[in-house]
C-alpha cells in the first residue's frame, strides 16, 4: 500500500466529517480567534534541515516542509507566534528537554520518547523501510538483516527500532540521513533504515539514484507524527491540539498535504487493503476525528459561555457607570453650584438636574411654582436681565443661536445671586427640537471679585498711607540728621569750652599751688621774724620792760606761734584737694591702734577706756585716711579731758550693704543746733580758752571722706558726747591695692 | 668774715632777719665761728668757683657744711644744690636745707638732688635754737666727712 492510498482515504474521510461539520452555523466562526489566546506568547519551536518533505531548508535557508507548514497553519489558528530554529535532531531534542524550544513540529510517538514529551494528536502515520544499493539480493527478510550492517540517524527513531527489536547488532549511527545514504552509497555498510516516504523524498533531493527502499514490511517500525512539547506542558499540547483540530477541520490540512505529498493517485484496492487501510489508517484518523471535532465543540460552547459572560459583565458595567456617573454628576453639582436642563420644544417642558433646583432655590418637587416658569426662563432674575435672557430664549428657539449670559436673580428662596447661564439648540431637520443648557452660581466668584477689588482698593490706600508716612519719617530723619549735626557742632564747641576751661583750671590750679607755696615760705618768714624778734627782745631786754611789758610780748609771740599753726593747717587742707589719691586695702583696725598709740602720751591711756572694736578693712588711700583717724581719735582724747572716766569707743556696723564707721566719746559733746557748723573750716564749738584748736580738723576730715566718695555725720548732747560717723563710698579700684 | 679765711658754715640766705636770727641760733650752740653768709643763689656760685668777686678766693678750701635756704633771689636753691652736687670737688659737702617750706615737692626734689637734710624753719624761736643745735652738732662735730 503506498502512502497516496493512505492520503486518499484520509482526505475522503476528513471531507465527509467537514461538510457535516460545516453544516452547523457555529462552525463558520472557528477561525475566529479565541478569546483566551496567549497574544504576544512566542513559542519557540526547531526545525531539521533534512527530513524531506516534513522538515527541510528553503533555498533561503528557512525551515520549511510539511510538518513545519502544519505546526505554522495549526499555530496561526490559536493565534501562537512563533520563532523557528533550525537545528540537527539530537541537538533540536535536547533543546526541547532542556526548555530552549518549547515545541518541536515533528516527532514521531515512541513508548522511549513519551517518558520525556508529550505528544499532540498523531497528524500523520508512516511506515518504516529498509534501503539498500541496487542490486542487493540477500535481504529478503527481517532475519537477513540480523548479520548486515545497518546505518541510522543517531537518535532517530529508526535507531530506537532498530535497537528494541533487535534487528541487528551491526549499527552504524549519523548525523542526518543524508549522511547515512551517501555512506551506502559509497559502498560503505548493508542498509539504511528509515520512514519510507521521508527516504525516498531525501534520495530524490540528493539526487541518489543507487538506493531503493524494499518492498520488506517492518510491522513493528510504524509511527505517529505529531508536534512534540517537554513533558507537562499541557497549556501549550492544548493549544497545539487545538490549532490541529481546526486546521484538520478547515481543510487547511488538505491544503498542505497537497502541497507537499501531490494528489493521490486512485488505485484499485483489494479487499484486503481496504481493510488494512481501515485497520491501520481509517480507524485512528476517525479517533482523530473524534477528538478533533469533541476538542473543537468544548472549545466552542467554551467560547459562547464566555461571550455571553461578557456580554452580562459589561452590561452590568455600563449600568454601574452610568449609576457613578450620576452620583458623580450630583456630586459635583453640589461642590460646584452647577446646574444643566434641557428645554423640549414640542412639549414646552424644561428637565432639570439637582443643581438646577439647587440654584434657583426650590425642592425637586416645587417645578413651576408659583407660575413663574412657563415655556421658558424662570422669572427670576432683575428686570433688565430678564429682558436679556428672554430674548435669547427666543433666539435660540427660532433661530437655533447660542448663547452665554452673567445674569442677576433672586432666588425663590429669597438670595440674591448671579449666574452665568448658556443656551445650545439642538436642531433635527432644520428645526429646533431641544435647547441644552447650564447654569452656573457664580455669586462668590463675584463676591472673591468684589472683595478683591475692594481689597486692591484697601491696600492702594494702605500704601499710599505708608509711602505718606515714610515720607514723613524720612523728613524727620532729614531733620534729625540736621539735628544731629548741629548736635555734634555743638559737641565740638562744647568740647573745645572744655578744653579751655581745662587748660584755665589747670592754670587756676598751678596758681593755687604757687600760691600755696607762697603762703607757706612767704607768710611765714615774717611770721618767723616777728616770732623770733620778740623771743630776742624777751631775752636780751626783759629788764628794761616793766610788768605789763613784759605781758604784751608774751601776746605776741603766743600769737605769732597761732598763727604758724593756723597757716600749717590751712596748708595741709588745701594739700588735700590737689593731692592724688592712691588706693590700697587698708587694716584699719591696725590703723587705728597705731595712731592711738601715737598720740596718746604713754601716761594717760590709764585714765582712758579705748574700745577698739574689730572694724573691717577698707579701701582708701593711706596717707589721707590716717589723718581721718588722727583728727577723729585726736577730737575725742581732747574733748574728754575734762572728764574723770574717759571712754573713747571704736566701732562699725552695716547699714545697706555700707560699712559704717565709727569714733564715740564720753567727752563734752555739742549742741545738735550747732552740728551743720562742726565740718566748716576755722568753727569752733567751744572756747579757746576750754579746748585749742584751729577749726580745721573736721574741716579736713570730711573733706578726706568726701574724696574717698564717703559720708560723715555726727551726734552728740551737751556733756554727753560725741559720735562721729562714716563710710567710704565705692571707691574706684584702679588697680593700686595692696595689703597694708 | 673774711671769705678767704677757713669757713665752717656757709650760709646762703636772702632774708637778713632770717640769718639774723640763724646766726643768733648758731652763737647760742657755740657754732658760729667761722660762718660766711652769701644772700643769693649767684653770690653762692660765685663763692664756689672763684668767680666775679671771689675772683681771689682759693677754691680748694671749702666749708664743712652748707646751710642752703630753698627761695633765693637770681639763681634759686635746687639749682644751687645741683651744681654743688654735680662738682666733684664740692659734692661731699653736706648740705643742709633749711627753708620755710613745708611742700612735700620741695622735700623730695631737695633729696633727689643729694641734700642731706631737710629742715623745716620753726616760727617758734625756741625751736629754732633747739632746731639748729641739733644740726649742727650733728653735721660739725658728729659727721665723719670722707676726706
Amino acid at each position: 500500500m503506498t502512502n497516496y492510498k493512505v492520503k486518499y482515504i484520509l482526505l475522503t474521510f476528513l471531507c465527509g466529517i467537514l461538510f457535516s461539520l460545516s453544516a452547523e452555523p457555529a462552525c463558520a466562526r472557528v477561525n475566529l480567534p479565541a478569546a483566551d489566546t496567549v497574544i504576544g506568547r512566542v513559542v519557540t519551536i526547531a526545525s531539521e534541515p533534512d527530513y524531506p518533505p516534513f522538515c527541510i531548508i528553503d533555498k533561503n535557508g528557512k525551515a520549511d516542509g510539511f510538518s513545519m507548514d502544519l505546526f505554522k497553519a495549526a499555530a496561526k489558528a490559536v493565534n501562537l507566534k512563533i520563532n523557528v530554529k533550525i537545528g540537527v535532531w539530537n541537538i533540536i531534542k535536547q533543546d526541547l528537554v532542556e526548555g530552549t524550544v518549547d515545541a518541536l513540529p515533528l516527532m514521531g510517538r515512541t513508548p522511549e520518547r513519551e517518558q520525556i514529551y508529550d505528544f499532540s494528536l498523531p497528524y500523520i502515520t508512516l511506515h518504516g523501510a529498509v534501503f539498500v544499493r541496487k542490486g542487493t539480493s540477500d535481504i529478503k527478510s527481517l532475519a537477513d538483516l540480523k548479520k548486515k550492517t545497518i546505518i541510522v540517524m543517531k537518535g532517530d527513531n529508526a535507531e530506537e527500532y532498530v535497537r528494541r527489536n533487535s534487528v541487528s547488532y551491526n549499527i552504524v549511527t549519523t548525523n542526518t540521513f543524508s549522511e547515512a545514504f551517501r555512506m551506502l552509497a559509497s559502498g560503505l555498510h548493508d542498509a539504511v533504515i528509515t520512514q519510507r516516504i521521508m527516504g525516498i523524498e531525501l534520495l530524490k533531493t540528493d539526487k541518489i539514484k543507487s538506493i531503493i527502499p524494499l518492498d520488506l514490511e517492518l510491522s513493528e517500525f510504524r509511527q505517529d507524527f505529531c508536534f512534540a512539547v517537554k513533558k507537562g506542558n499541557t497549556k501549550l499540547l492544548t493549544k497545539l491540539n487545538e490549532g490541529l483540530s481546526i486546521i484538520i477541520a478547515n481543510k487547511t490540512y488538505d491544503d498542505i498535504h497537497l502541497k507537499w505529498f501531490g494528489p493521490a493517485i486512485k488505485e484499485k484496492l483489494s479487499s484486503f487493503d481496504v481493510l488494512k487501510i481501515v485497520l491501520y489508517t481509517v480507524i485512528p484518523l476517525i479517533l482523530i476525528f473524534f477528538g478533533a471535532s469533541t476538542l473543537l465543540l468544548r472549545r466552542e460552547v467554551r467560547r459562547k459561555t464566555k461571550s455571553l459572560q461578557q456580554e452580562v459583565s459589561m452590561h452590568e458595567r455600563a449600568e454601574t457607570a452610568l449609576k457613578n456617573q450620576q452620583l458623580l454628576l450630583a456630586e459635583m453639582e453640589k461642590g460646584t453650584k452647577v446646574g444643566g436642563w434641557e428645554y423640549d420644544v414640542e412639549k414646552k417642558e424644561f428637565t432639570w438636574t439637582n443643581g438646577v433646583y439647587a440654584i434657583y432655590g426650590l425642592s425637586p418637587s416645587e417645578y413651576n411654582i408659583k407660575g413663574k416658569i412657563k415655556e421658558g426662563p424662570a422669572r427670576l432674575y432683575i428686570p433688565e436681565d430678564q429682558k436679556i435672557l428672554d430674548k435669547a430664549f427666543q433666539n435660540a428657539l427660532n433661530e437655533g443661536k447660542s448663547y452665554d449670559l452673567t445674569l442677576r436673580m433672586n432666588s425663590f428662596d429669597g438670595k440674591f445671586k448671579w449666574v452665568r447661564t448658556a443656551g445650545n439648540s439642538v436642531l433635527r431637520e432644520g428645526k429646533v427640537v431641544r435647547i441644552l443648557g447650564n447654569i452656573i452660581d457664580i455669586t462668590e466668584q463675584k463676591q472673591t471679585e468684589e472683595d478683591l477689588r475692594k481689597l486692591k482698593d484697601g491696600l492702594d490706600k494702605l500704601v499710599a498711607e505708608r509711602t505718606r508716612e515714610l515720607s514723613e519719617k524720612v523728613q524727620k530723619l532729614d531733620k534729625s540728621q540736621k539735628a544731629m549735626l548741629y548736635m555734634v557742632e555743638d559737641l565740638n564747641n562744647v568740647s573745645a569750652e572744655l578744653k579751655l576751661e581745662h587748660q584755665k583750671m589747670e592754670a587756676a590750679n598751678r596758681e593755687l599751688e604757687a600760691f600755696s607755696y607762697s603762703v607757706s615760705h612767704d607768710l611765714r618768714a615774717p611770721l618767723r621774724a616777728l616770732a623770733g624778734f620778740a623771743r630776742i627782745l624777751q631775752e636780751d631786754y626783759s629788764k628794761s620792760l616793766d610788768k605789763e611789758g613784759n605781758r604784751i610780748l608774751d601776746v605776741i609771740i603766743e600769737n605769732a606761734k597761732k598763727m604758724g599753726t593756723l597757716i600749717d593747717d590751712l596748708l595741709s587742707f588745701s594739700r588735700l584737694s590737689r593731692q592724688e589719691i592712691k588706693l590700697s586695702l587698708i587694716d584699719m583696725h591696725r590703723m587705728a591702734q597705731a595712731v592711738y598709740d601715737e598720740i596718746v602720751p604713754e601716761e594717760d591711756r590709764e585714765k582712758i577706756e579705748f574700745l577698739l572694736q574689730n572694724i573691717p578693712n577698707a579701701q582708701g588711700d593711706p596717707s589721707i585716711l590716717r589723718q581721718v583717724w588722727v583728727n577723729l581719735i585726736g577730737n575725742a582724747i581732747k574733748f574728754t579731758s575734762t572728764k574723770q572716766k574717759r571712754i573713747i569707743e571704736i566701732g562699725f556696723f552695716t547699714r545697706e550693704k555700707e560699712n559704717v564707721y565709727y569714733v564715740k566719746d564720753n567727752g563734752v559733746g555739742f549742741d545738735m543746733a550747732y552740728r551743720n557748723k562742726l565740718f566748716v573750716v576755722f568753727q569752733r564749738l567751744h572756747n579757746i580758752k576750754e579746748f585749742d584748736g584751729t577749726g580745721v580738723g573736721l574741716a579736713i576730715v570730711q573733706r578726706i571722706i568726701l574724696r574717698l566718695n564717703g559720708r560723715i555725720w555726727a551726734e552728740g548732747k551737751v556733756n554727753e558726747g560725741a559720735e562721729f560717723y562714716f563710710t567710704l563710698g565705692n571707691v574706684e579700684q584702679d588697680g593700686h591695692i595692696n595689703n597694708t | 668774715m673774711n671769705a678767704n679765711n677757713l669757713v665752717e658754715i656757709l650760709l646762703i640766705e636772702d632774708n637778713p632777719n632770717d640769718v639774723e636770727l640763724t646766726l643768733r641760733a648758731l652763737r647760742k650752740n657755740n657754732l658760729a665761728n667761722n660762718i660766711y653768709v652769701v644772700t643769693d643763689g649767684a653770690e653762692a656760685l660765685e663763692y664756689f668757683f672763684g668767680t666775679g668777686k671771689y675772683n681771689n678766693r682759693d677754691i680748694n678750701l671749702t666749708p664743712k657744711l652748707i646751710i642752703l635756704d630753698l627761695k633765693l633771689p637770681k639763681i634759686d636753691g635746687m639749682e644751687v644744690l645741683r651744681t654743688i652736687k654735680n662738682d666733684d670737688r664740692t659734692k661731699s659737702i653736706p648740705v643742709v636745707v633749711l627753708t620755710s617750706s613745708k611742700e612735700e615737692s620741695d622735700i623730695v626734689a631737695s633729696y633727689k638732688l643729694g641734700a642731706n637734710s631737710f629742715i623745716v624753719k620753726p616760727v617758734d624761736f625756741d625751736k629754732f635754737v633747739v632746731t639748729v643745735r641739733e644740726l649742727g652738732m650733728y653735721w660739725l662735730l658728729l659727721n665723719q666727712p670722707p676726706c
